[in-house]
């Protein structure tokens, strides 16, 4: 009886032992570090994180070379130079924090109106997440991107390198308003070209001066378009402006039913339109030609029998 | 369970035959609408004018009548709308007046010309029929309308091989009855012709006898009805002569839905085999005068016209590639040859190849404008006629189809 229970209790301190061992391997290894949830491994990839490095210890004994009195630790409390030094991870506390000395330190330099600051596209949160490592809030790094915004104003020819340099680590890698649209123009036979998207159509339109005719897809707009209503649609774009009998439309039309077709043909011919008579801007808005209408079908999802229909309830 | 009690219609159930009444039942006139003023009627002497094109005309009584009872009126068409039934002269229509002014059977015009009228939905190919139809009554010629190859294939009535035929024909009577009915009551013509030589006829037949009479025997008993259409046709045919009574003059075949005449038709044979259209008595008449080779000609001269149809047409590749062939000589192309490798029914293609093809398309924006003057000046449209509401109805409408024009403008208005 004596020796089992002897045994017993060696094993259990042998095991206790073997466990701390591992788990001091593990986080030498750095398996516990923190994945945030949705992140993809491609973010993970590219981020480059600083090394987490502990604080030194302290020390109480001396200061400047003197004992230090005992009696005076025992009144004073020790506050750490970063808020975020009890946290796990400092790296979004210590960027945040930066940025609010950035601000404080610039915010005197005269701004521009945020209409005329130049655009820049910021790191979307999840990209954010993936690049810190470390448990964020989105309405927490919307501060980050609030103070971002502000600094951006600053005016152009007096932004400090010390910002631009900040600003960079929150830009995305590409930005996606430095892509300019290139400019349309009408060619030597006076042809201007239009591409319209609705729906899952996609119409490109030649456009030339004429007496009316259409043809799409070398077909006439009766043979294409059943329906007189989705003739209309399609060349609505000229015939809100007027411009019916003044134009010949040539085009192609793919993907789609009829209605997203004649609805693609009419931001098609809008375009084609405005490039050989830009002033009809604000004619063709109110008429509705200019947007693109962004709406698509809903998908459908999964526990429904469509995109929102659910099966019918049953009592069991 | 509880027994549902049913419930009985309160209603009188329509009569035999109502309900097709109603469904084809042409309106010609409509009092709400407004006369037209200054619209000229149709007559000999406007029908190949100049002058006369891109104008709209109105069909005199008379000829109204007539086309009635050809069934040149078809229910799709927008009569009903306006007070009486008007016409547009298009470029195609001044044509087929010079065409109808020039032959005689008098003189030494007396040919036959054969057409295919062909274009695309709502083209106007039915209505330039029967504006053809409408000029050869005021010319006093003797038309015969089938209003639809449709009825004749789609084995809703009797038929039975007749005997000794050869090759093997197959008769349908009551249509040949209904055939005769239609030229009988639309050719006032006939009451003033009399039989020019004896003839065998299960009934006695006279000299003075007119070939209205002749033709009502026909219609009155089915059983009689092909053999007096063949002693019609024969007496028709004959050559013409100044006499009283013994004059012939030309005729006016008329057909519409041409492809249907062109393909197997619904009716079997006794061994359960379908019968080509081309079997068909009644078909087979009329596709002898529209063959381009060998021809067989109108004695006295005439038009053969069968017009295709857009929206009720069954497939037939044949049909499809004489039109394109007639057309491509027409503009000068290179002709497109059948691929040897695919199969095409050969009656088809040497009963339409060869034959002149006339091609409807859209209207010229002066037609389309004088067309949508007229459905303004009936009150059935309410805007401004001008060049911007011209121009917007004519390309709506795939470049001035005339069916598009008043779908567009007219029906689906409101």
């Amino acid at each position: 009886m004596k020796a089992s229970s002897l045994s017993i209790g060696f094993r259990r301190a042998t095991c206790s032992f073997c466990r701390l061992s591992r788990q001091a391997q593990y986080e030498s290894n750095g398996f516990r570090s923190f994945h945030p949830p949705g992140v993809s491994r491609r973010h993970l990839a590219t981020t480059t994180t600083s090394p987490v490095t502990a604080a030194p210890e302290l020390n109480f004994s001396k200061r400047d070379g003197k004992p230090i009195d005992e009696r005076l630790l025992k009144r004073v409390r020790i506050v750490p130079a970063s808020p975020s030094y009890f946290s796990g991870k400092p790296v979004f506390t210590d960027g945040l924090l930066s940025m609010q000395a950035l601000l404080r330190k610039f915010q005197t330099l005269p701004c521009v109106e945020p209409n005329d600051a130049p655009r820049v596209a910021w790191k979307r949160f999840r990209e954010y997440l993936g690049q810190v490592n470390e448990p964020v809030k989105a309405a927490k790094y919307h501060k980050i991107i609030q103070i971002l915004q502000r600094l951006n104003r600053i005016h152009p020819s007096l932004m400090p390198e010390e910002v631009t340099e900040a600003m960079k680590r929150y830009k995305r890698d590409v930005n996606p308003h430095d892509n300019q649209a290139k400019p349309s123009f009408v060619d030597e036979n006076g042809v201007s070209r239009g591409l319209g998207r609705r729906k899952t159509s996609t119409a490109r339109v030649w456009l030339v001066e004429g007496e009316g005719e259409v043809l799409v897809n070398g077909k006439t707009l009766t043979q294409t378009f059943g329906k007189l209503h989705d003739r209309e649609s399609a060349i609505w774009a000229l015939k809100a402006t007027n411009r019916t009998d003044k134009y010949n439309v040539w085009a192609l039309v793919s993907g789609g039913g009829t209605t997203g077709q004649a609805e693609a043909l009419t931001l098609a011919i809008a375009k084609a339109l405005l490039v050989q008579e830009p002033l009809l801007k604000p004619a063709l808005r109110r008429a509705g030609c200019v947007t693109r209408d962004p709406r698509i079908v809903e998908r459908k999802k999964p526990g429904h029998l469509k995109a929102r229909k659910m099966p019918t309830w049953v009592k069991r | 369970m509880k027994k549902t009690k049913v419930q009985k219609a309160t209603s009188r159930a329509p009569a035999i035959g109502e309900r097709k009444a109603l469904r084809k039942r042409v309106i010609l006139s409509n009092t709400n609408a407004l006369e037209v003023d200054g619209m000229p009627d149709l007559f000999v002497g406007n029908m190949a004018v100049p002058e006369v094109a891109g104008k709209m005309v109105g069909l005199p009584g008379p000829v109204v009548d007539s086309l009635r009872a050809a069934e040149a009126f078809k229910v799709t068409q927008g009569w009903s709308l306006f007070r009486k039934p008007a016409v547009l002269m298009r470029s195609e229509t001044v044509e087929m007046g010079k065409l109808i002014q020039n032959l005689d059977a008098q003189t030494e015009n007396r040919k036959t010309i054969r057409k295919i009228i062909a274009g695309e939905r709502g083209s106007g190919k039915s209505v330039l029929l029967l504006q053809a139809m409408a000029m050869a009554y005021l010319k006093g010629w003797i038309v015969i309308n089938i209003p639809d190859a449709k009825d004749l294939v789609q084995n809703h009535a009797a038929y039975a091989p007749i005997p000794d035929s050869q090759p093997l024909l197959y008769l349908q009577k009551t249509l040949t009855a209904s055939l005769l009915d239609r030229l009988q009551k639309s050719n006032p013509i006939l009451t003033t012709l009399t039989l020019s030589k004896p003839h065998t006829f299960p009934l006695p037949l006279s000299p003075q006898t007119t070939l209205s009479d002749l033709a009502l025997h026909g219609i009155s008993d089915p059983d009689l009805a092909w053999p007096a259409f063949t002693i019609l046709w024969t007496e028709l045919t004959s050559p013409s002569s100044p006499i009283p009574g013994a004059t012939r003059p030309p005729i006016l075949l008329a057909l519409d839905g041409l492809a249907h005449a062109l393909i197997n038709s619904h009716y079997l044979t006794r061994d359960a085999q379908p019968i080509h259209a081309h079997d068909l008595a009644l078909v087979s008449f009329f596709l002898r005068y529209l063959r381009a080779s060998p021809p067989t000609d109108l004695p006295n001269g005439g038009l053969v016209l069968a017009a295709m149809s857009a929206s009720n047409a069954p497939s037939c590749p044949a049909l499809r590639l004489a039109v394109s062939q007639s057309l491509a000589r027409q503009r000068g192309e290179e002709v497109p040859e059948w691929d040897p490798y695919r199969k095409i029914d050969t009656r088809a293609l040497e009963a339409v190849s060869g034959v002149d093809v006339l091609g409807v398309g859209g209207l010229s924006k002066v037609e389309a404008r004088a067309v949508l003057e007229y459905y303004a000046a009936s009150g059935v449209v309410r805007e401004r006629v001008d060049a911007r509401y011209v121009g917007e109805a004519w390309t709506v409408s795939g470049g001035g189809l005339v069916g598009e024009l008043e779908r567009g403008a007219v029906r689906m208005r409101v």
